[in-house]
């Protein structure tokens, strides 16, 4: 069972204008990254279109390993920008991290 | 892997004490400008961001993190954070060999090098050169990322700073795209070889680069590094993987995970090898990266200025 906020993606907001609101999920940021593993990054924009807040708070490691090269933003056919969403979540989650 | 918030918690609370994200205090990294004879008061300002003189501290930061990486040692790393960062940084500096400073040292000295061949007249002011903060914004933590580009950004200004050249690509983009659009401070950047005019000296010998990907794809630098190696006689031998497309070197996880930094390292160092020709990149965590990941890779300054033992490593 996965909680799900419609709100999340208004906390998000302030972070950043990146939010992958235009993503389609098509994978093709999932195929080109280097980390090759587990469906990163589509896996996390998935989570925020759905506002599952829960699933990204307690996968947050998984952001990390992101090295922001940017090839999944390069390569987004809907400019959706992953790379910079992926930024936006660990804004979020180093704030939220710190209020804790 | 370790604990992400360990890391950004003692990288901030470095740069939040010494300007430094590992706590080495500028005057022992920053000295290869001694011998340089530059000026001070000119209208463009040499700006390294101290990239360059931090990758011997960064190799010797992450093996050390590789040595207790996912072992029972990792989750002490929080407790780093409560030691004072001018001890840990000192620690840091005797643990670096003096050999891997001087080789840093060496390329911004080779960068001088050809700025001047080229004409370019620019000065350098120590006490301004600072670490961009650049590894803060990547890691997430906007707050202090913020609040150290101020500083950086107010002292350059009240300095009467407007136009800067940079030696990396990551400070290139902080100050470039990052410092304008989050602290409101634009200067007119460039980067050292976009401007290069040298005599040839290649021979038409092959090299393969690979383009860092604050260079290829964020700034869209890919081609200016061609241009002036093919003007001086070489010929660049690209991999698929380049220009926009490049892929990465490993870095700058090697802070998170050194074992993740070195397994895409490693399939970098791959393609790049398949050529069979020269590896060369601009980049000082690249080269540093590469390097690590068993490439036989030398920085484009060593290329350009003809310095042929630090070209052979």
């Amino acid at each position: 069972m996965t909680g799900v906020n419609p709100e999340f993606i208004k906390r998000l907001e302030p972070l950043s204008a990146d939010l992958g609101s235009a993503c389609f999920n098509c994978g093709t940021c999932a195929a080109i990254c280097p980390l090759i593993s587990e469906h990163f990054p589509r896996k996390m924009i998935r989570y925020v279109q759905i506002g599952a807040q829960d699933r990204i708070l307690e996968q947050a490691q998984e952001l990390w390993r992101c090295l922001h090269c940017g090839l999944c933003t390069q390569t987004c056919p809907r400019g959706a920008n992953p790379g910079e969403v992926i930024l936006t979540l660990k804004r979020f989650v180093t704030a939220a991290w710190r209020k804790s | 892997m370790y604990n992400p918030r360990d890391i950004i918690e003692v990288l901030a609370g470095n740069v939040r004490k010494t300007m430094s994200p590992f706590g080495v205090p500028k005057g022992m990294v920053n000295g290869w400008w001694k011998t340089e004879g530059l000026r001070q008061d000119e209208e463009t300002l040499l700006f390294t961001g101290l990239m360059y003189q931090f990758v011997p501290y960064i190799e010797t930061a992450t093996r050390q993190l590789e040595r207790y990486e996912d072992t029972k040692w990792t989750p002490y790393l929080k407790y780093a954070r409560f030691f004072p960062s001018s001890l840990s940084g000192l620690g840091l500096a005797m643990l670096t060999p003096a050999a891997e400073k001087s080789k840093a040292d060496r390329h911004l000295r080779n960068i001088v090098k050809v700025l001047r061949a080229s004409g370019t007249r620019f000065g350098y002011r120590p006490d301004l050169d600072e670490y961009s903060g650049i590894l803060l914004y990547d890691l997430g933590d906007q707050e202090n990322f913020v609040r150290h580009a101020r500083i950086v950004a107010e002292k350059l200004q009240k300095a009467g700073v407007r136009k800067i050249i940079t030696t990396d690509p990551h400070t290139t983009y902080a100050l470039k795209v990052l410092y304008p659009k989050y602290v409101g401070a634009s200067f007119e950047v460039s980067t050292y070889f976009e401007a290069l005019h040298l005599r040839a000296s290649g021979a038409g010998k092959k090299l393969t680069l690979h383009d860092p990907c604050f260079y290829g794809r964020y700034l869209e630098l890919s081609n200016a590094p061609r241009r002036i190696l093919g003007e001086i006689g070489y010929e660049c031998v690209d991999v698929r993987e380049s220009g926009m497309f490049t892929s990465c070197c490993g870095g700058p996880a090697e802070s998170i995970s050194p074992k993740l930094s070195s397994r895409i390292g490693s399939k970098r160092v791959q393609k790049l090898d398949a050529t069979g020709e020269q590896i060369v990149t601009m980049c000082p965590i690249c080269l540093n990266n590469l390097a690590r990941s068993g490439a036989n890779v030398v920085d484009l300054s060593s290329i350009l200025a003809g310095d042929e033992a630090s070209a052979t490593n």
